[in-house]
């Protein structure tokens, strides 16, 4: 079991949407996954058509049994969702000689081929507690230079846990709500590119589609699984990123 | 010897490589002056476009050369000739007028079942070979 976080300090980068695309490719793929709401917005629930719950904070404060909390989303797919009282998890953790393990442990039982967890926006204990359970991290960035320093922030914790001992497999910066035929979009891809290499994925294309399926309670595969962000840019007759992409990059990485 | 601690270079994914490349080349003919911007803009619309005509095959050496010929002696572009050869071998294959059984070979290419083995192209070849020992060909056609 591998276990993957989507994390950026900065907010509205689509780390929500990139989850909950790529869990439920993986289910579809034949790969058993548990998607972890670690966000208090809870929206996870709102993407795939559920209701908010507190799994996150029952099984944290109240240390009820995993399996007795995850909710069926679709097949191959179970999430551990959040609301307004994943910011007592916050609490309990802050307060907690175990603090960076407590979730590892909480999760490690978990019979699945992934754990998918989507952070929140922000560099309290319990994005630290997540980021340390994970083998791999995904860093979902606009490409602008609020998002980038998101980046940064986030490169700058995985060094500091690294300095400390601790191993990551790896990580990846995904480009997203690509516009290629902006001058600063360019800019920034590039400078990226050069910084951080193979770490670079394919991007995300912008698309309204993607604003307009959580609307709907479906996922992307369902609601519209031909948009640019699922195939990718077109450039020279050839598909470039899209979620379809990432999605077989994300399977060498579980196949690794 | 001591063994070298040699670690190969990370390489860029190349779909991120060319895409860098096709924004990069963008973002010079943003710089131009306007007729230069659309001139480019025509050329990239006409090179995308004709992208989607193209094919490449293995044709008998001879086949090519003669419709080279016959593209010079007609005055008609070779692609269209060759268009005009394929739509007439479809036309035929669909209204069952051209039997390929009868040219199959079994393959033993992982790809492939059957090689077409063609009588036709070593009688046209025959017949090209012989044509050119003819004195005064040209001139005939002509």
């Amino acid at each position: 079991m591998k276990i993957i976080s989507f994390a950026n300090q900065k907010g509205g980068v689509g780390k929500t949407t990139t989850a909950v695309t790529l869990a439920h490719g993986l289910a579809l793929s034949g790969r058993r996954v548990l998607l972890v709401d670690m966000d208090p917005q809870g929206h996870v629930a709102l993407s795939l058509g559920l209701a908010k719950v507190p799994g996150l904070f029952e099984l944290i404060c109240e240390k009820k049994p995993l399996q007795s909390l995850v909710v069926y989303a679709r097949d191959n797919l179970d999430v551990l969702l959040s609301d307004q009282s994943t910011e007592g998890v916050r609490c309990e953790l802050g307060f907690s000689a175990l603090k960076n393990s407590i979730f590892l442990d909480a999760i490690s039982r978990a019979d699945y081929d992934a754990v998918l967890l989507d952070m929140a926006p922000s560099l309290d204990v319990l994005h630290t507690a997540g980021l340390i359970a994970s083998h791999w991290v995904i860093i979902p960035t606009r490409m602008d230079s609020l998002s980038v320093d998101g980046v940064q922030e986030v490169i700058k914790i995985l060094g500091g846990f690294s300095r400390r001992g601790h191993v990551f497999e790896g990580y990846a910066l995904l480009p997203t709500f690509f516009d290629r035929s902006t001058r600063e979009t360019y800019l920034q891809f590039r400078d990226l590119t050069a910084a951080f290499g193979g770490r670079m994925w394919p991007p995300i294309s912008q698309d309204t589609r993607v604003r307009e399926a959580p609307a709907f309670g479906k996922t992307l595969w369902e609601y519209s699984p031909n948009s640019v962000s699922m195939r990718g840019l077109l450039e020279n007759q050839k598909r470039v990123g899209g979620y379809r992409q990432i999605l077989r990059k994300l399977m060498e990485v579980l196949d690794d | 010897m001591t063994k070298k601690n040699l670690a190969r270079r990370v390489t860029v994914d190349p779909s991120v490589v060319g895409l860098l490349e096709m924004m990069e080349q963008r973002q010079i003919e943003s710089q131009l002056p306007r007729p230069e911007r659309e001139k480019k803009s025509r050329e990239r619309a006409k090179i995308s476009a004709r992208r989607e005509r193209r094919a490449t095959y293995d044709l008998p050496p001879l086949v090519r050369i003669r419709m080279m010929e016959l593209s010079g002696q007609l005055s008609i572009p070779a692609s269209q000739l060759v268009s005009l050869a394929l739509t007439r071998f479809i036309t035929d294959y669909d209204s069952g007028k051209i039997d390929l059984s009868i040219y199959k070979r079994s393959s033993r290419s992982p790809r492939y079942d059957w090689n077409l083995v063609l009588p036709e192209t070593n009688e046209f070849e025959k017949n090209q070979k012989k044509k050119k020992g003819l004195p005064n060909k040209s001139s005939k056609s002509r």
